[in-house]
């Protein structure tokens, strides 16, 4: 349902007069996150996007992240920098990637809400702050450790849970 | 073609069938929006407008609504189109179209065009609609291949197919309470409701005889669309099918 939810925004954004898919038309661009089960393609013709999970077709471009990257990604982190880092796979054009996470960019969606779906609450939010602290940091790395830790249960703590169902 | 096919559970001749289908469709024209709000609960409103949501028509568009019956589809399409573009309201059945008008003026709905057609050879040029739906229709076609066919043939690079209708559930619980609600209540409210118990008799077996989403899905593909994906809607009792033409 969520690609339901991003194919209606998008295209919402195109009725309204706000992207430009010109340079899109005609192109299918693949999209997956590894760590989710969001796995799509974009279908750009006819001057709109289909968003369909039929992949079976090769696409034009084949985009690889993690949920945290295209949080970071969506927060307006430079794509090149993220390519740099290796943090972001891409086969094909990646003008044409380029192209896509632009419109992405100009989408207002609670993406910790869907991430909330699959996650629960606490690690959805985490996930947006460490995107959030990942894109602010002068050391993105040290940033990424210190927001991973908040992520696990530290041993003291899950003791305490140990046996609370019996 | 096969010289026989399926008329609900009966095997006909397959030149039979379009007749037979008239003949249903005739007796319950008139109580068909009646019938629907009280067989489905009101649910048929839902899926028809996740359908209108999920065809991504906008202004200027041309768009084409086969089986489309009383013309709940071609109301909302006609909104999106807008004056600058084009909505024709297409059924084989004379008296379904006939509902189809009188329920559009009656909701002040205008500028929507209508043509008797058969799905299996539609009028219309190739490349002509940037949208193609049906809505509880495909089932009643005697040869759902070649309708397909046409339907691929109409829409535009880059057009959107949308095929609503009934399907296959994989919960066994709702199975059991579905096949107990339309072979046992079903026809007996359409007797009740519509005098034609045999009609909704029909209709419950047409559903089971329709092919299941994975088998949609791939005739689609085999018609030559490029993508095709498919929603499960109330659990699978009802699937919305989208085909996108490469």
């Amino acid at each position: 349902m969520q690609h339901f939810v991003l194919e209606q925004a998008l295209n919402y954004l195109i009725d309204q007069g706000n992207a430009d898919l010109s340079a899109l038309n005609g192109k299918t661009l693949h999209f997956a996150l590894e760590d989710l089960p969001l796995n799509v393609n974009f279908v750009c013709t006819n001057n709109r996007i289909f968003v369909t999970t039929d992949t079976s077709i090769g696409a034009d471009v084949d985009i690889k992240l993690k949920s945290s990257v295209f949080l970071a990604l969506l927060q307006g982190e430079d794509l090149t920098e993220l390519l740099r880092q290796d943090k972001i796979v891409i086969h094909g054009d990646v003008k044409t990637a380029q192209l896509l996470v632009d419109l992405l960019q100009q989408l207002d969606i609670d993406l910790e809400e869907a991430l909330s779906k699959y996650t629960g609450d606490i690690i959805a939010h985490q996930v947006g702050k460490l995107a959030k602290n990942f894109k602010t940091s002068d050391n993105p790395l040290e940033a990424l450790k210190n927001e991973l830790t908040t992520l696990l249960v530290a041993p003291s703590k899950s003791s305490l849970f140990k046996n609370k169902g019996s | 073609m096969d010289k026989t096919t399926h008329f609900g559970f009966k095997d006909v001749d397959t030149d039979d069938k379009q007749g037979l289908v008239r003949g249903v469709f005739d007796s319950v024209a008139s109580k068909y929006d009646l019938m629907n709000d009280v067989l489905s609960f009101g649910a048929h409103r839902l899926w028809k407008r996740y359908t209108i949501a999920s065809s991504n028509v906008k202004a200027g568009d041309k768009v084409l609504d086969i089986a489309g019956g009383t013309g709940d589809l071609a109301i909302e399409f006609r909104k999106k189109v807008g004056d600058s573009g084009q909505v024709v309201l297409s059924d084989i059945n004379a008296a379904m179209l006939g509902e189809g008008r009188k329920n559009l003026i009656n909701n002040g709905v205008f500028g929507v065009e209508f043509v008797q057609l058969n799905a299996q050879r539609i009028p219309f040029a190739d490349n002509t609609f940037d949208c193609v739906s049906i809505a509880f229709g495909l089932r009643n076609v005697t040869d759902k291949d070649q309708a397909l066919a046409e339907m691929w043939r109409i829409l535009k690079p880059g057009g959107c197919l949308l095929i609503l209708e009934f399907s296959k559930t994989d919960s066994e619980l709702l199975k059991k309470f579905y096949d107990f609600y339309s072979f046992n209540v079903m026809p007996k409210l359409g007797g009740i409701i519509a005098d034609d118990e045999e009609s909704y008799q029909y209709l419950a077996e047409s559903i089971r005889k329709h092919p299941d989403q994975e088998t949609l899905k791939s005739m689609v593909l085999n018609a030559g669309f490029g993508f095709c994906e498919y929603h499960n809607l109330s659990g699978g009792i009802v699937a919305l099918h989208k085909g996108i033409k490469t």
